[in-house]
């Protein structure tokens, strides 16, 4: 139900950086209802356990993902996600204080 | 605190990784690929017409003509609609949406173009489609600051394409 995951890389940065909690639910009466703007976690068969801003929505239900800047990794390589690989939504995150960082 | 304390567990429990993954930071965008592409979708449509008003060939080689000409304008109407997704999913940010409020809706009005291409072999719908794909391109070279030029692309159907001037 609940999860708790540790943030790796700056795709997400500066809202999300390295070293960052994030605190995910894995309810799918939280995951039927995603929107634009929400922070997913799903599994991609390349790159392993991803985080990533939901950007938008296919017709047929393809999730597209992206980051918060140009260079990250997004549906422009990934494709567009499918539903069942969403394993969670973040609901808290858990920065990293600033003097740690 | 809260972070300190997670830190401390991590340290024990060793908590999932999520990757916020970036890719080789390439920053390569261009919205002239989706350009040649609607460009193709036009010269598709003028080969179909051509068939269609030319000498009659038998019909195996009339249908398996025809259907490559097709076969060709359903790829490159999607392969256009798939780079500017990408452009405006993963380039465009805030502040160049703030400039350009009008951004989403062209790139929607792009999507619905795309999606009539494939559906009819209309040659407005695919004329209109090449439009807003250059005035989309309008938009991408003005916000790397670039200024832009129209000239008519040296190859058939000659229509006029959005260049930046590097």
């Amino acid at each position: 139900m609940l999860r708790i995951q540790r943030v790796q890389g700056e795709s997400l940065s500066p809202e999300y950086k390295e070293g960052d909690f994030v605190v995910i639910t894995t309810l799918p009466f939280f995951l039927r209802r995603l929107k634009t703007g929400d922070v997913i976690v799903f599994q991609d068969h390349t790159y392993g356990t991803l985080i990533k801003r939901v950007e938008g929505f296919e017709a047929d239900g393809g999730i597209l993902v992206g980051g918060s800047h140009a260079q990250s990794l997004s549906s422009h390589i990934l494709g567009p996600i499918r539903a069942e690989a969403v394993i969670g939504k973040v609901i808290w995150h858990i920065r990293r204080p600033l003097e740690m960082q | 605190m809260i972070y300190h304390l997670l830190e401390k567990l991590d340290q024990k429990l060793h908590f999932g990784r999520v990757k916020a993954h970036c890719d080789i930071p390439c920053g390569i965008y261009d919205p002239i690929i989706a350009q040649i592409a609607a460009l193709t979708v036009v010269r598709m449509i003028d080969l179909m017409t051509g068939l269609e008003g030319g000498e009659k060939k038998d019909a195996l080689e009339y249908h398996n003509t025809i259907s490559r000409y097709i076969a060709v304008k359903e790829e490159h109407a999607e392969k256009a609609k798939h780079e500017i997704r990408v452009i405006w999913g993963d380039y465009l940010k805030a502040q160049h949406l703030e400039k350009h409020p009008n951004a989403h809706e062209l790139v929607h009005k792009i999507m619905q173009l795309g999606s009539k291409v494939r559906q009819s072999a209309n040659r407005e719908t695919a004329l209109e489609f090449v439009e807003s794909i250059n005035q989309f391109a309008e938009i991408f070279w003005e916000t790397k600051g670039i200024t832009t030029k129209r000239a008519k692309a040296p190859y058939a159907p000659n229509l006029e394409l959005v260049y930046p001037n590097l």
